[in-house]
């Protein structure tokens, strides 16, 4: 059991974090329109590049670990390619950016390269999915949209093994399993639970969330043979397709906004709530097992006095406050330390990506990494988990 | 300007329509009203056995939401309340402890429109503000994240 690397990288909200295959260098979108590239240097991530070809925030971005491409989707209704060539004039190696042809009206919200990498998917608020695939005789980047029946803005992806299939979370309360099958680009793939005969735009699965929350996060297992997502209603969920068996978990506190599988039994969920939690699980139940967030050692690590629980759980360190102020003149309360808002949690603000970091010999996801609105990049030990009953004591009335 | 007030989906045609986001119930009005008058009965029967838990289920479960079921739904309101008054403050929560998951949910709900009542803050505020503490301490900050997502509305 390892301590969470945990890395300052900006003052402002990390939006999405994308490693390269060696995991030597980041690309992060830092909530403004400039690709930011980091490299690792000793325990610390310099800025070794900053991209500027978008209007808009970039929303998300995906490294190609085999191609080594990036791909990035913008509020500006754009999404970029971005590979490696040599500059015609000084030879030197630089970051050339391809337009994709994406035909939305509105932001693109999420990317994702295919697991093969020879297409990607671009997520939107125009109620569609951009499916893109290289034309070579034309040398750019088209675009096949799926739209039906989409409600309202897609908010997220996920790629099925087989290059085929991909599920996407909505706006609309639904999680859906579509195919994005590409004649010149894919073979036919083999059956699976999610279907046979898989044209462009066939509709595998469609799943509400339980209490009317936005999806926020799809993810297919491994095998691809289940599904998982997590809305706003403070929920997450674990589809089987074959029955179709759903399995429901209602969660205390406040929503998971992204998700990442870590084996066939297990994903790492996190949010609103600050700190990456662990659930497992098989065909006959799933449950939360634990935080890969020990926030007890932490506590005791930081310097003492009383803090704030996790965010999202009961406090009354802001009645307190308030309190004192009234009845004792106290604005300040160093004297309790009851005027620290600082979180137990590493994170001290919601969790906007969770990705696989390192795939152990064993073929389980050895670590995590996670990028949050406190502009922290946190690389975590997957196996680490640590019981919830601490994450139970640091709930205060 | 008046080019604000306009309302820009009356020109889209494929705005996005309320009924669209949620599965309507599939009884009757006239059944959900039917149901909710004789759960207000079977309530207190299990209140005159002081079975509270008991009483609080029945009243809970499929409870009427969507449209054209106002009366359904305000009868059902004043059972709850009236469930929520008779039972001591000591007991609250136990019997919370000992609800389903979605039944905490719905009685979030019914709190939160309890409060929302005009008038209703005089007569049976510091009722619902108790029930309202104990119930989060039992379900946590997700059952009222869960109460504001759901359109299922009671």
């Amino acid at each position: 059991m390892s301590a969470p690397e945990v890395y300052s990288i900006a003052q402002t909200p990390v939006t999405c974090h994308a490693f390269n295959a060696d995991r030597t260098q980041v690309a992060v979108s830092l909530n403004d329109r400039h690709l930011h590239i980091f490299e690792r240097q000793g325990h610390e991530w310099k800025n070794i590049e900053t991209l500027s070809e978008h209007d808009k925030v970039i929303t998300s971005i995906d490294w190609a670990p085999k191609t080594n491409q990036i791909v990035t989707a913008s509020q500006d209704r754009n999404a970029y390619v971005w590979a490696q060539t040599p500059d015609p004039h000084t030879g030197a190696t630089v970051w050339k950016p391809t337009l994709v042809l994406l035909r939305i009206n509105r932001a693109a919200t999420f990317v994702r390269w295919s697991p093969n990498e020879d297409k990607f998917a671009v997520a939107s608020g125009a109620r569609a999915i951009a499916i893109c695939s290289f034309d070579p005789e034309n040398n750019w980047w088209v675009a096949r949209q799926l739209k039906k029946p989409i409600r309202s803005t897609v908010l997220s992806i996920d790629w099925h093994p087989n290059n085929v299939l991909l599920a996407a979370g909505s706006a609309d309360m639904k999680a859906r399993v579509f195919s994005a099958y590409i004649k010149d680009v894919d073979k036919k793939p083999a059956p699976s639970v999610w279907g046979e005969k898989l044209p462009f735009n066939t509709i595998c699965g469609e799943y509400s969330s339980p209490a009317g929350g936005w999806v926020h996060a799809v993810g297919f297992s491994p095998s691809g043979d289940v599904l998982a997502f997590v809305s706003h209603d403070s929920s997450i969920s674990i589809v089987y397709p074959s029955g179709p068996t759903v399995y429901t978990i209602r969660l205390n506190s406040l929503p998971y906004v992204t998700l990442t599988w870590t084996a066939e039994d297990s994903l790492v969920a996190a949010g609103h709530d600050c700190q990456p939690i662990v659930y497992a699980g098989s065909e006959a139940g799933w449950q939360a097992i634990g935080t890969l967030d020990d926030t007890s050692a932490a506590g005791g690590a930081k310097a003492g006095g009383a803090r704030s629980g996790p965010v999202g759980r009961l406090n009354s360190a802001a009645f307190n406050t308030f309190r004192n102020a009234d009845t004792r003149g106290q604005t300040s309360s160093s004297s309790t330390g009851e005027g620290d808002t600082e979180l137990l949690t590493v994170h001290q603000n919601t969790i906007t990506s969770v990705r696989p970091y390192e795939v152990g010999a064993d073929g389980r996801v050895a670590r995590v990494s996670t990028s949050g609105a406190d502009g922290k990049l946190v690389v975590w030990d997957a196996g680490a988990v640590s019981a919830l009953t601490g994450k139970m004591s640091g709930m205060r009335i | 300007m008046s080019f604000r007030k306009i309302d820009i989906d009356a020109y889209d045609e494929d705005v996005i329509q309320e009924t669209e986001l949620v599965e309507p119930d599939p009884r009757d009005p006239t059944q959900v009203l039917a149901d909710a008058k004789q759960k207000q009965a079977d309530v207190r029967s299990a209140l005159a056995r002081n079975d509270v838990t008991g009483a609080l289920s029945i009243a809970l479960d499929q409870a009427p939401y969507g449209p054209n079921v106002d009366e359904a739904k305000n009868l059902t309101l004043q059972t709850v309340v009236s469930i929520l008054n008779s039972t001591r403050s000591a007991d609250i929560p136990a019997v919370l402890k000992d609800l389903s998951v979605e039944n905490q949910d719905t009685l979030m709900k019914y709190l939160y429109k309890g409060m929302a009542m005009p008038g209703w803050g005089d007569v049976s505020g510091s009722v619902l503000l108790i029930w309202h503490e104990k119930l989060t301490e039992v379900a946590g900050t997700g059952c009222i994240v869960r109460v504001m997502t759901d359109r299922r509305t009671v």
